[in-house]
């Protein structure tokens, strides 16, 4: 980790509502440096990747598949955890991790998702309106932006843990020994 | 009315803005907050942020400025800047009361009838007892310097700072208090107080243990950010305390202070919290 990380009786005022007892992750830890923009982080990173609109499995699908994308180490194997929570499969979790995803996956409906999330976050410049065309057959408009909003922000977060080499919890790495996902 | 100036006024959030000038000093006491020395990191705020942070303050309802470091007349801005200060609003500036003699005594002329008032701490009524904590030729040094500055026409308010008050000899008490009576500084410019361990003082098992809870919030300015207390900034190791930090953001003040008024609404109202610190 590139920064320390601040440990919980440390912790700033603002910051200590996001600590927990169980083990606190390295992102609160690290940006517990700036306890301001923890403290407008969290909340946004707790609805953009939490429990909303469009369901928990579909959420994974495109974090997992955004920070293979990015190559985010740290994103990559904490999220393949969650997504093993989420009704994805560790099948299907090393098809998101290979490079041929998008044909891979059963449904249509993931494939053309997936499609879209291999332009938004692995192309550069505009995305192919054809692209963007299908995803709308598929998904209404609050899906769409919300959707959108959760590549980007993956993004933001693909960035910022690899940019400070955030380690990822030993628990979490076990499992995905156990299930050949490591 | 802003959130701020309605916890000022109701007592949650206390009115003065505390400013570190700097962490070094002459000195080396036994129960130090910041471990202040000489030659360690200055971490200084520079005067122009001082006079702007000053400035905001008033506009956001603070009604008193608190000058600490280190010992911030080892600056030798530090006249000028506290009589710029004490035009914005009255000022009271922390001090170990040693460096007043010559061109340091002759810069301070400048703060006559202004209100400023220059806190000094005096521990002890006798000198060995005083300087086994605060070092050699303290006790000398501060019976020499009040006087001088009352002479001047400057506001001197005592400092006593005590592994205990509760258990406070009253003849030792009687006798700082006729010491400092006779130097020209009368009882209601004599403050007693605890040590608060942290800093240096947890090295040496000494004073309170005090948290956010136990001080009154008090927004304070350093170089490493904003805190919610003077008794925050504190260093131990040589590294910073993060745990009364309420922001990185400084500037504006307006940022710290709505964060810190927040906070401090989750408190009851009063003056003093438990311990009583100032």
């Amino acid at each position: 980790m590139m920064v320390s990380a601040v440990e919980p009786e440390q912790a700033p005022l603002l910051a200590r509502p996001y600590y927990r007892a169980e083990g606190t992750s390295p992102i609160v830890t690290s940006l517990a440096h700036v306890p301001e923009a923890l403290e407008v982080a969290m909340p946004f990173v707790s609805v953009v990747l939490g429990p909303g609109a469009v369901d928990v499995r579909t959420k994974e699908l495109v974090i997992v598949r955004t920070s293979v994308l990015l190559e985010c180490r740290y994103c990559v194997e904490t999220h393949s955890a969650v997504a093993l929570d989420s009704d994805v499969s560790a099948a299907e979790l090393r098809l998101l991790r290979s490079a041929g995803t998008a044909v891979a996956l059963d449904s249509e409906r993931e494939r053309v998702l997936l499609a879209w999330v291999d332009a938004v976050a692995g192309g550069r410049g505009s995305v192919p309106a054809p692209l963007g065309e299908r995803l709308r057959e598929h998904y209404a408009e609050p899906e769409v932006v919300e959707l959108t909003l959760l590549c980007a922000a993956t993004m933001m977060l693909n960035r910022y843990c690899t940019a400070l080499d955030l380690p990822t919890n030993p628990a979490t790495l076990e499992r995905l020994t156990r299930e050949d996902l490591a | 009315m802003s959130a701020v100036v309605e916890a000022i006024r109701a007592e949650r959030l206390g009115g003065r803005l505390w400013l570190y000038a700097n962490y070094h000093c002459n000195l080396r006491c036994m129960y130090c907050l910041t471990e202040s020395a000489p030659g360690v990191p200055r971490r200084l705020l520079d005067p122009e942020t001082m006079v702007q942070r000053g400035r905001e303050a008033r506009e956001l309802g603070f009604t008193g400025l608190g000058v600490t470091g280190g010992e911030p007349f080892l600056l030798d801005w530090m006249p000028e800047v506290v009589a710029e200060l004490a035009g914005i609003l009255p000022v009271v500036v922390l001090s170990n009361g040693t460096l007043f003699e010559g061109r340091r005594l002759a810069a301070l002329e400048r703060l006559a009838g202004l209100p400023v008032s220059i806190q000094i701490s005096l521990d002890r009524p006798e000198a060995e007892a005083n300087d086994e904590m605060r070092g050699p030729e303290n006790f000398a040094k501060v019976i020499e310097a009040v006087p001088r500055l009352v002479e001047r026409g400057i506001r001197v308010r005592i400092a006593t700072t005590l592994e205990d008050p509760a258990a406070y000899d009253p003849d030792e008490r009687d006798r700082l208090c006729a010491l400092h009576r006779a130097l020209g500084v009368p009882d209601e410019d004599h403050v007693v107080r605890p040590i608060v361990r942290r800093g240096r003082a947890v090295a040496g098992d000494l004073g309170v243990v005090a948290g956010f809870g136990e001080l009154e919030p008090e927004l304070t300015l350093t170089a490493d950010g904003a805190f919610a207390s003077p008794f925050g900034p504190t260093i131990r190791g040589g590294r910073l305390d993060t745990d009364l930090l309420v922001t990185r953001t400084t500037a504006p003040l307006s940022v710290p202070a709505a964060a810190l008024a927040g906070l401090a609404g989750g408190r009851d109202g009063g003056r003093d919290a438990r311990l009583g610190i100032r």
